[in-house]
């Protein structure tokens, strides 16, 4: 039996059951269809590790006339990917919507990104690539526009202008690939056999579409104008699933770019530099925030450059040390966006200038935000420590000893936070006074996160042996 | 008497019982007589239609009607489309009997142009289109004495021009066949060739909206009930296309090299014109009547690339943006009655109607080619067919106008979104079973088109063997 069609089929059937159900169930729904594709992607990694590798595909005919088939594929890449975007998914849906009670809305919104996000890891070809990739940006649009905080709406709308650019780059360039590849095909495999036989100039213009599309998604420096107004402005599931999930995308797009196009060797070089300016450009912009959501939301762009600093290396030790840093930040940061929002769901407020002794009042969120700082900074024991060491073997091994100086930016983003933590947080001079009280569901949200961190932070061996 | 034939015959017999009745009932003013009659009878042949779209037969009636799959594909399209328009009509239409007569003659125009066997058919069949469609508009109240003006006195120059074309081309082709003489068509005189090309597109382009024609469009659709709107938007525009259709890739087949050209800048000029007149709207329908505009270019797009995979892509549109476009004009009317027009009234309209603030942001998705909506698919293969005919720069230009779309349906998704405590507004059966039915098919088509794709390609495989 194949497990594959039942991960997307889960999603598909809690949304009408949401639709359909009582608003009183809808948190329940979503809650059991993220945690059922959650224990299925373990079940995936399970058989992998079985069989020695992750080969999972299965093929559906769709659109006959034109070649297109519902194709679905999970090697290495695509496991390491579900298993975060279900995990970060399956604690969003735990911890519920903080901030309102439009469960109904909420609860829909998170299937309906939950479908993409599974769709878009397990797709064989970038038609229903490119089919997933939209339909989660819209997911993602609504959450922030109907569930996100004062300033929601502007940050909606400049997102989606962003997202759907990027959308549009790249429905241009799979339509070349697509007419440009000797037998017309979106099948991954084929293009990836194929891509050197498309025209020299043709795949540079592709090149170049693929890598603003997914360099606005990721987010890179000039391009990250969206990135901290949509996580700032979003309820705490909206920056857990857009910080942890969404940027993956552009991420994955990425390496499936670097690894299927022999091309982009050439610009490697410059795609490094853009990568660690971008890091180090985000740790001084982060330097000077005040407000916790937003000095996370710019981290994530600082871990999205080292991320794609790893990916430009191409090499071995680059490429899956990028994906395992993509699994490591999604569930480190999904934990501290989680953290900030039960911080401003217990104290009603978000600036380290106000926020003070959190220790006293909220004491396992504050020391689940210094965990989540160490796991984002790479301490060892932490899955980031896993990614971090491959993804520097792959950068000294393709740039040298210059490959290391991104770490600059790493140890910068560990000194402003533990400069956050210490000032306001642990300082016990004065502390804050409470308005809410953690739940349930955060602290199951808490558990899973950590509990994953450690897990592949410990046991490396669990994916790393798939790669052959 | 051959038995798997009786399908087509039954169309043309149904159409022309539905316009016997709806007189019949305009004369006896039965109001629910007619609108059951007229839903039965065009379900009917909706239904009948699609059976012989799907099967290669064909058959010449009368040496005028010609029943093959491309005109089947289009009959069942309009079918569909006019059982809409009449549930929307039959609602907020002022005397519906009459508007049923004057609706059941524009049908049969319609069902003259798609099964059209020569050129005679199709200038007829326009006509018997766009007058009684001037009509309906009078009909609706004084209010709307200036678009129906505006819109007769365009339909009569879009006619003057065409049958000027046809006169350039008679002394060539004196049957004015649609189907024996077009292989063996050929003129000695280029220049009388390319002046008919030209005065069949702008002919055309009147009634298709295309750019330099189309500024009689937010007038007219901004002037008109709602119900009228949807049925100008995804009827009556439409078969200005397939019209075109019939005429540039059957007896002009030979010229697609020249004439191609022409509709690549017709179409790039539409489309932006549209989406950037578009931007700046404050009031809905007008919006919307300019995104109408935009489509016309995006339909145009296959037309350009002049070949099967083109007019396969232009045939889907055709049909996704019609369904489209008669489901927002069914809300956009039922918000109309309640006097919400601008934008900034529809601010909150989620919380006063979470139906209508839904199918609308669905509908509104769909037209900027949000996948897994038929929209997207439609642009999908409408983009595709222009980069297989090596039309880069028009995918480009599409793909952007595309983009720029986003922007103003964004606006009015963001505004409905937002939280504003005004008075719930009452369910309004019509208005949503109409934008329910276009959903459906816009979700069932979107999720899987291969079968209206399937029955594009028959229809257009037929119209050019």
């Amino acid at each position: 039996m194949n497990i594959l069609p039942i991960i997307i089929a889960i999603p598909a059937i809690a949304l009408v059951l949401i639709a359909l159900l009582k608003e009183r169930h809808s948190k329940l729904i979503s809650t059991a269809s993220t945690g059922i594709v959650l224990a299925l992607s373990i079940a995936l990694l399970a058989l992998s590790i079985q069989a020695g590798k992750a080969s999972f595909s299965q093929q559906y005919s769709y659109i006959g006339s034109l070649g297109i088939g519902l194709d679905l594929n999970v090697g290495i890449i695509q496991l390491i990917l579900l298993l975060v975007s279900s995990a970060v998914l399956f604690a969003a849906a735990m911890s519920g919507n903080t901030e309102d009670e439009k469960h109904r809305l909420s609860s829909f919104l998170v299937v309906l990104f939950q479908l993409a996000s599974v769709g878009l890891f397990s797709s064989a070809n970038f038609f229903i690539f490119f089919i997933f990739w939209d339909v989660g940006v819209v997911a993602l649009f609504f959450m922030i526009n109907t569930l996100g905080s004062a300033n929601r709406k502007i940050a909606s709308i400049n997102f989606l202008i962003y997202e759907l650019f990027a959308s549009a780059l790249l429905l241009l360039a799979i339509l070349l690939i697509y007419f440009y590849t000797p037998v017309n095909s979106f099948d991954l495999s084929y293009i990836a056999a194929h891509a050197g036989l498309i025209p020299a100039n043709i795949q540079m213009i592709i090149f170049a579409l693929l890598f603003v599309a997914f360099m606005i998604n990721m987010p890179l420096f000039p391009t990250h104008f969206w990135l901290p107004d949509a996580h700032t402005e979003a309820s705490t599931q909206g920056s857990m699933l857009l910080s942890g999930v969404l940027t993956k995308y552009g991420g994955y797009g990425m390496l499936l770019l670097f690894t299927m196009f022999p091309i982009s060797a050439q610009f490697s070089k410059y795609v490094a530099v853009l990568a660690a300016a971008s890091a180090f450009y985000a740790v001084f912009v982060l330097m000077r925030q005040t407000d916790v959501k937003r000095i996370i939301a710019y981290s994530t762009i600082v871990e999205m450059g080292i991320i794609m600093f790893g990916i430009s290396a191409v090499n071995n030790y680059g490429i899956y040390g990028s994906a395992y840093a993509m699994l490591s930040h999604g569930l480190a940061v999904a934990l501290m966006f989680l953290a900030v929002g039960v911080l401003k769901h217990v104290f009603g407020e978000r600036d380290i200038r106000v926020l003070k002794g959190t220790v006293v009042n909220a004491r396992s969120t504050t020391y689940i935000f210094l965990v989540g700082t160490l796991a984002m900074i790479g301490f060892p024991f932490s899955a980031t420590f896993i990614a971090d060491i491959l993804i520097f073997l792959g950068a000294i091994q393709a740039f040298g000893v210059y490959g290391l100086i991104p770490l600059g930016a790493i140890a910068m983003l560990g000194a402003y936070l533990y400069f956050v933590i210490n000032k306001s947080m642990l300082s016990t001079k004065e502390a804050s006074s409470t308005v809410g009280a953690t739940t349930m569901g955060h602290r199951l949200g808490y558990a899973l996160l950590l509990l994953l961190i450690f897990a592949f932070g410990t046991m490396p061996f669990l994916l790393l042996n798939l790669i052959r | 008497m051959q038995y798997y034939l009786i399908p087509a015959y039954a169309t043309i017999a149904l159409t022309l019982a539905y316009v016997a009745l709806s007189v019949l009932f305009a004369y006896t003013n039965s109001r629910r007589a007619a609108f059951v009659t007229a839903t039965v009878l065009l379900v009917a042949i909706g239904v009948f239609a699609a059976i012989m779209a799907s099967s290669p037969l064909e058959i010449t009636i009368a040496n005028t009607l010609h029943a093959y799959p491309f005109s089947m594909f289009f009959i069942m399209a309009f079918s569909l489309l006019a059982v809409l328009v009449n549930i929307l009509s039959y609602r907020y239409s002022t005397d519906y009997t009459a508007f049923s007569m004057l609706f059941s003659f524009i049908f049969m125009g319609m069902f003259l142009v798609s099964s059209a066997n020569n050129l005679f058919s199709i200038m007829l069949g326009l006509e018997i289109v766009s007058i009684p469609a001037a009509f309906t508009i009078l009909h609706s109240g004084k209010r709307h004495i200036e678009a129906a003006v505006k819109f007769f006195i365009l339909s009569a120059i879009s006619v003057a021009v065409l049958t000027f074309a046809l006169a350039l081309i008679f002394p060539y082709d004196l049957q004015m066949g649609l189907t024996y003489l077009a292989p063996n068509f050929q003129i000695s005189s280029g220049y009388i060739i390319a002046l008919a090309i030209i005065f069949i597109i702008a002919a055309l382009g009147f009634e298709m909206a295309a750019f330099p024609f189309n500024l009689w469009v937010p007038d007219v659709y901004e002037g008109s009930p709602s119900n009228i709107t949807a049925m100008l938007a995804g009827m009556n525009k439409k078969i200005a296309f397939v019209a075109l259709i019939e005429i540039l890739f059957v007896i002009f087949i030979n010229y697609a090299t020249e004439f191609s050209p022409i509709i690549v800048l017709l179409s790039i000029l539409t489309m932006f014109f549209g989406n950037i007149v578009a931007l700046s709207q404050a009031n809905v329908k007008r919006m919307f009547a300019y995104s109408s505009v935009s489509q016309a270019g995006y339909i145009m797009i296959g037309l350009a690339a002049a070949t099967q995979f083109g007019l396969e892509a232009s045939a889907f549109q055709i049909v996704a943006h019609a369904l489209m476009i008669i489901g927002a004009f069914a809300v956009i009317g039922w918000m109309e009655s309640l006097n919400i027009r601008s934008v900034s009234d529809y601010t909150g309209l989620h919380g006063r109607n979470q139906f209508a603030a839904g199918s609308l942001t669905v509908l509104m998705l769909s037209m900027a080619g949000i996948p897994p909506l038929m929209g997207f698919v439609g642009k999908f293969l409408l983009f595709s067919s222009a980069i297989d005919a090596r039309l880069v720069a028009l995918a480009v230009l599409g793909i952007l106008n595309s983009f720029i779309s986003i922007y103003y349906y964004a606006r009015v998704i963001n505004q409905m979104y937002t939280r504003k405590n005004s008075a719930r507004i009452a369910a309004e059966p019509y208005a949503m079973a109409v934008a329910l039915v276009a959903i459906l098919f816009i979700f069932a088509l979107g999720l899987y088109p291969q079968p209206l794709i399937s029955l594009a390609h028959n229809a257009m495989v037929s119209l050019r063997s």
